[in-house]
């Protein structure tokens, strides 16, 4: 370890007496290495993001959605024909790793008044578990009750945006509005949460008893969609065949029919977004990969010709007691120190790049681990790799050759 | 100390093969002072290198201590040299990077063990040699004469039995080399040590208790100076430094 460390010193310092050279040799790896830093902070903070979104919509681990539809292409907004009946969520609530179903019923778009102000808005019919398990907060009033459910009543939640829209002057409880041509009465505000990534308004929206919207809204006993708590986090994708199975028993699917629903869970998201940014980052980590091997290159040619003109040094060196082994580890030391500092500073200067990208375009950006790590051993490994070949050769110099 | 029988070395460059030296028995006993003298290319190099295990004899024996040693790996031969032996070169090479005093401590970094005194040997190998003022100055920041002490403090740093000096004065002024001279015979008459030093200057052969000399390869002759030039007489005969005088 002693001798370890003394002879990482050493090579620091010929590094630092040929900085020219050593500059030289990172510069490859200081581009090949920022590029990887980019890519996987860029990729970390989407997949982050995509976490933190599922985690506001109360899509943790501990839960799946089931929505009506073949949604296969993405991630739709309304649109497909509900599916989902009383008997399919009842059930699939049946099940032993089933904690609670939570359906969920979208309306399409649809005109919102209250008097002479409107305003167009997404309307869902809900259960009294929605607000807590999505992380709403109330900001007046209250949030919808088991009451409001079984009488069927004709009462709204507005969000904070949706509310300001209607009534921008005095507060909106206990005022009517009209959802087309429905009267109902406004019993409580979420508590505002602002804009969506993807820029799309999440306070801008009116929530109203699950009961109520289907018998007054939609007019169909079925539901857009569920959400299914899990007991056992573990058995996922038991759960997720189970429900399959009902599902498609219930709705009399043929074995050549495909699902007219579609079973989300958070690793189905998670791939999705992997999916799509992969291609990029195969491009990316293709444009690194060549410019590490350049660097390889380059590192391995300057530490021959530093090798050639240090023979002298090698020379003393092997005199006063330096065996082969003792030349080869002092240069590989040198080419795997120089590949260090040079990923270093890529990673230093990656993130900055990211974070400057990031603030640019206003993406997200986040610490990647896996990326910190493979940079650490891209650059150690050509260190060594490209190293190999000139320290065998400064090993396999002869003592008096060197001394001539 | 050293025994060399029938030494040959041939060097084969293609189809060239220059033969360097062409059977050489010598001895070397503990504490000698030996010059090896002769004209430009005759081996003197060349058989140094093969006593100082710095290159391998084409054919026949080196008994080291009356061991041979012909046949030692190259790891073997390397420790040998980091333990037992010392080396100056005409050219000093010193580690340009390297103060005077990390310079010194070198061979220690192949020791088998770093002393925990190492820095306090470096200091005394190169007060021995008149340099402690010089310590921490870098080998640009040293004039010649003051390079080689420092090559020379390195070569005694470990306290080795023997010290090759492949023409230690060849670039150095005359004081200067009164001084390296000075050095070495001080170190074998009051430490015993062995020197072999390579010289194409008679005067510095002068100053040397034994010479051998080479022609093509062989021994020419190898004579013992009763009384050779003691180097601190010769260096107090000199007319004193411009500095000195000021
Ligand atoms: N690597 C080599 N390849 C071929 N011939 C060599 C090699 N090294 C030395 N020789 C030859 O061996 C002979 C002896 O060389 P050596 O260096 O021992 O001479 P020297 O007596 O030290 O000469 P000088 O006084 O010029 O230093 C010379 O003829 C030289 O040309
Ligand atoms: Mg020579």
């Amino acid at each position: 370890m002693n001798r370890l460390w003394r002879m990482a010193v050493q090579a620091l310092r010929s590094l630092w007496a040929e900085r020219g050279y050593a500059a030289l040799m990172m510069i490859g790896l200081v581009i090949g290495i920022s590029s990887v830093t980019v890519i996987y902070e860029m990729g970390e903070g989407v997949r982050s993001q995509v976490v933190s979104m599922m985690s506001s919509m109360g899509f943790g681990a501990d839960a799946f959605f089931v929505a009506s539809g073949n949604r296969r292409a993405g991630f739709r907004r309304g649109g497909a024909a509900r599916v989902l009946t009383d008997k399919d969520l009842s059930e699939i609530s049946r099940l032993v790793n089933v904690d609670l179903v939570v359906p969920q019923l979208s309306i399409s778009r649809d005109r919102v008044s209250a008097g002479a102000r409107h305003t167009i808005t997404g309307i869902s019919g809900v259960d009294i578990h929605y607000a807590a398990s999505r992380r709403w907060d109330i900001a007046q009033g209250r949030f919808l009750v088991e009451a409001d459910n079984r009488d069927k009543r004709r009462v709204a939640v507005l969000g904070a945006s949706t509310a300001q829209e209607l009534f921008p002057e005095g507060s909106p409880l206990g005022r009517p509005i009209r959802i087309g041509t429905s009267p109902f009465l406004v019993v409580g505000v979420l508590a505002a949460k602002g804009f969506a990534p993807s820029g799309h308004d999440r306070d801008d929206r009116v929530l109203v008893p699950l009961s109520t919207a289907q018998r007054r809204l939609s007019k169909e006993d079925k539901f857009t969609a569920a959400r299914v708590n899990l007991v056992d986090t573990g058995q996922v994708s038991e759960t997720v065949e189970e429900v399959r199975e009902i599902l498609r028993a219930n709705h009399r699917l043929g074995p050549e029919v495909p699902d007219d629903f579609t079973i989300v869970t958070p690793d189905s998201i998670l791939q999705m977004v992997t999916r799509q940014s992969q291609a990029m980052v195969a491009m990316l980590t293709f444009i690194a990969t060549v410019s590490l091997f350049v660097s390889g290159i380059v590192i391995m040619n300057i530490m021959l010709v530093a090798v050639s003109e240090r023979a002298h040094e090698i020379g003393v060196r092997r005199a006063v007691g330096a065996t082969r082994r003792d030349v080869m580890a002092q240069i590989l030391m040198e080419s795997l120190l120089v590949a260090l500092l040079g990923g270093l500073c890529g990673l230093g200067l990656g993130m900055l790049l990211s974070r400057g990208i990031g603030a640019g375009l206003g993406l997200p950006v986040a610490f990647s681990l896996p990326g910190f790590g493979l940079s650490f051993l891209f650059s150690a490994g050509v260190g060594l790799i490209f190293g190999v070949f000139p320290a065998r050769r400064a090993a396999n110099l002869e003592p008096v050759e060197c001394l001539r | 100390m050293i025994q060399l029988r029938g030494i040959t070395k041939i060097y084969a460059t293609g189809k060239v093969t220059t033969p360097a030296l062409l059977g050489v028995d010598l001895d070397m006993a503990r504490g000698d002072f030996a010059a090896i003298m002769g004209p430009s290319g005759s081996g003197k190099s060349t058989v140094m290198h093969i006593m100082g295990l710095l290159d391998r004899p084409t054919d026949g024996s080196y008994l080291l201590e009356g061991q041979e040693v012909t046949g030692l790996s190259d790891d073997g031969l390397a420790a040998l040299r980091n333990q037992r032996m010392g080396f100056v070169f005409q050219s000093f090479h010193l580690l340009p990077t390297a103060t005077a005093l990390k310079n010194v401590l070198l061979p220690f970094v192949y020791s088998p063990r770093y002393p925990a005194d190492a820095e306090e040997r470096g200091r005394r190998a190169l007060t021995a040699v008149g340099l402690e003022h010089r310590l921490h100055h870098r080998p640009g920041e040293l004039s010649g004469g003051e390079c080689q002490r420092v090559a020379v403090a390195r070569a005694l740093v470990t306290d080795p039995e023997v010290i090759f000096a492949d023409e230690p004065t060849g670039n150095l002024d005359r004081r200067s080399t009164y001084e390296v001279m000075a050095i070495l015979q001080r170190l074998n008459r009051d430490e015993g040590k062995t020197v072999v030093l390579v010289t194409h200057d008679n005067h510095v052969g002068e100053m040397c208790r034994r010479v051998v000399r080479l022609v093509y390869g062989r021994i020419e002759s190898d004579t013992v100076a009763p009384q050779p030039l003691d180097a601190i007489a010769l260096l107090a005969a000199l007319p004193p430094r411009e500095e000195d005088r000021r």
